[in-house]
């Protein structure tokens, strides 16, 4: 982003924004009433019993989540900008994990299960999004080619393709693949099916982000090497794709993170991935959270992976230009 | 390779399928190719313990699947699973992307139009329960309440008063709900009326096996009375892939399974009462 010159003082050292955003966060505090929680068990000594402890408890632990949170803010913003993200990062992340310590959760349950998890359902989910990636990519370079020709034909197909297939739900985009084309004599499976649909929905979408992209060049360069003798091919893969790529990569890297976790969907066609066992795995002992708690970490690991590679490659295409 | 494009054994059959209804209506074609690729295909819901669910390893386990494995072994040939959602499996036209569905389908008068019943091969009860909180005493305080069901079951046809099945005990529909929740399965009732009485909402319909195994996993919830309706369970085929050879099979199979009780060992190795004694349901009402 834009970095700014003027150095003002920060908000937070200043005492009547602090008292401001005290008496806001007193109010929202006081709002959720967290007296019933882990926080009214702390204050019993003070309180009492925290169920009958009535307006009086209720203020005095909304009081006390105020002072923590405002110091915590307070403290943090002494240190640099560094360590206040990576503080942040924890501090978040120490919450994500009190909140699913409060489920009571059986960890040699998730013992027992983890590696069915990770053996059977990522990797089912990781290669159903792998082959719907590439097939999407594949799809998209065609179709945002297709948009930008002046072939009558090419831009009819690619633009009806677009808008059918961004216009419909992705699950009903599945439900149709896997039951319709039977009924024309095209047997599909379940993965199969989940492919297609995959590949299918976000190569529409790519389509419109790789069209955008090389739409954004301006006319100039095509002109210029036009006016070099060179053929269409060659300016688009010389010429245009490397300019255009740098701004292609970010909305694509989402499109990846997106259809990651729109695998999931597959798991109504009965595949085994990660959604899907997510859902089954905890059913005989009625241990439901577990999972979904498991499957989300995982999910969530993966989405990390990701989005560092995305980051490396914008990395990497900034050096170049 | 064919497996990844998805031409395999099942369009094969369809093909031969549609080629022989041409030309004479030959039975058979189904089973023949059963025997031909030493395969039967199950369809279960994984999502019904103790009926059919995934263990520990990753093998499909349940009473369901254990009859499944022993069709298939009477048969002579191997079993392979294949775990569709429930409305996906009753909802017919399979396809011939399985073979049966060993999955406690209760025969009624409206999927008779999508698929065959060729065999009975137990009966359960099927109850209401409440969270022990509930101050709703008997079926009739359900009556105007919101009662939790699975989409596309004999329980959610119970409630609507549209239970239409065949060969089934006599009953009476004791509740008439304000609001039918349909969730996907089962245990998503459970878990939503294990959240406090007419929170989400005021009780669900399910089997007997199924809230037993609940409540002994610790959910606060009780049995509403006494069981609503009794009702027959069946292995099912698919009408349009319509093989009366495969369908006589199954009905020698589990006739013989009833036999030699097999299926009484099954049950009562599978389902069990509050105290700990063992149930046979495979004894029709």
């Amino acid at each position: 982003m834009f970095v700014d010159t003027v150095i003002e003082d920060k908000a937070l050292h200043k005492p009547v924004f602090l008292i401001y955003l005290s008496v806001t966060v007193l109010a929202i505090f006081f709002a959720l009433n967290f007296t019933n929680t882990l926080f009214g068990e702390f204050l019993r000594p003070v309180i009492g019993d925290p169920t009958e402890s009535g307006f009086f408890g209720r203020f005095a632990v909304s009081l006390v989540l105020t002072i923590i949170f405002v110091l915590n803010l307070f403290a943090i913003s002494f240190f640099k900008l560094k360590a206040q993200v990576a503080i942040v990062w924890i501090e978040l992340f120490l919450l994500f994990l009190a909140f699913a310590y409060s489920f009571d959760l059986k960890m040699s349950f998730i013992q027992s299960r983890v590696p069915l998890m990770i053996s059977r359902g990522l990797f089912t989910t990781i290669y159903i999004s792998a082959i719907s990636i590439v097939i999407a990519t594949v799809i998209a370079v065609i179709g945002a080619i297709a948009k930008l020709s002046n072939n009558g034909f090419a831009y009819a197909i690619s633009s009806f393709y677009t808008s059918l297939f961004r216009g419909l739900p992705l699950l009903l985009q599945l439900f149709l693949i896997y039951k319709g084309l039977p009924q024309l004599g095209f047997m599909v499976d379940a993965v199969p099916a989940a492919i297609t649909a995959l590949s299918l929905c976000y190569g529409a979408y790519m389509t419109e982000i790789f069209r955008a992209g090389i739409q954004s060049i301006p006319k100039g360069q095509w002109e210029a090497s036009r006016a070099l003798g060179f053929k269409f091919n060659l300016i688009l893969r010389k010429i245009i794709l490397p300019q255009a790529i740098p701004i292609i990569i970010p909305p694509t890297g989402n499109q990846f993170i997106a259809m990651l976790k729109d695998s999931s969907l597959a798991s109504v066609l009965g595949v085994w991935e990660l959604m899907y066992l997510a859902r089954t795995l905890g059913q005989r002992d009625f241990r439901h959270m577990e999972m979904l708690l498991t499957a989300a970490m995982i999910y969530w690991a993966l989405t990390i992976v990701l989005e560092v590679i995305q980051a490396r490659i914008e990395e990497k295409y900034k050096q170049k230009s | 390779m064919s497996n990844i494009f998805g031409f395999k054994k099942s369009s094969i059959v369809l093909a031969t399928v549609f080629l022989s209804i041409s030309m004479t209506a030959k039975a058979g074609i189904v089973y023949d190719y059963i025997i031909e690729q030493n395969k039967l295909i199950i369809a279960t819901d994984a999502n019904w313990a103790p009926f059919s669910y995934i263990d520990d390893d990753g093998v499909m386990q349940g009473f369901d699947v254990e009859v499944g494995r022993e069709i298939a072994k009477r048969m002579g040939v191997e079993a392979q699973f294949i775990t569709p959602d429930w409305d996906v499996i009753t909802a017919g036209n399979w396809n011939a992307r399985w073979d049966v569905s060993v999955g406690s389908m209760t025969p009624t008068a409206s999927r008779s139009e999508v698929l065959n019943f060729p065999a009975v091969y137990y009966y359960t009860p099927a109850a209401f329960a409440v969270h022990t909180d509930s101050p709703i005493t008997t079926l009739a305080g359900l009556n105007g309440k919101n009662v939790c069901t699975t989409a596309a079951s004999t329980w959610e046809m119970y409630l609507q008063g549209d239970l239409d099945m065949l060969n089934a005990p006599a009953f009476t529909y004791d509740v008439t709900p304000g609001t039918i929740t349909s969730l996907k399965d089962g245990s998503m009732c459970a878990d939503d009326t294990r959240l406090g009485a007419g929170v989400r909402n005021d009780g669900f319909i399910d089997s007997v096996p199924m809230i037993q195994g609940a409540i002994e996993a610790g959910y606060p919830i009780r049995f509403l009375g006494d069981p609503a309706f009794h009702e027959p369970l069946s292995l099912a085929t698919d009408l349009g892939n319509n093989d009366p050879e495969l369908d006589a099979e199954l009905a020698r199979i589990i006739a013989e399974m009833q036999k030699d009780y097999t299926l009484s060992l099954l049950s009562i190795q599978h389902f069990k009462n509050a105290d700990g004694s063992s149930e046979d349901y495979t004894v029709a009402y």
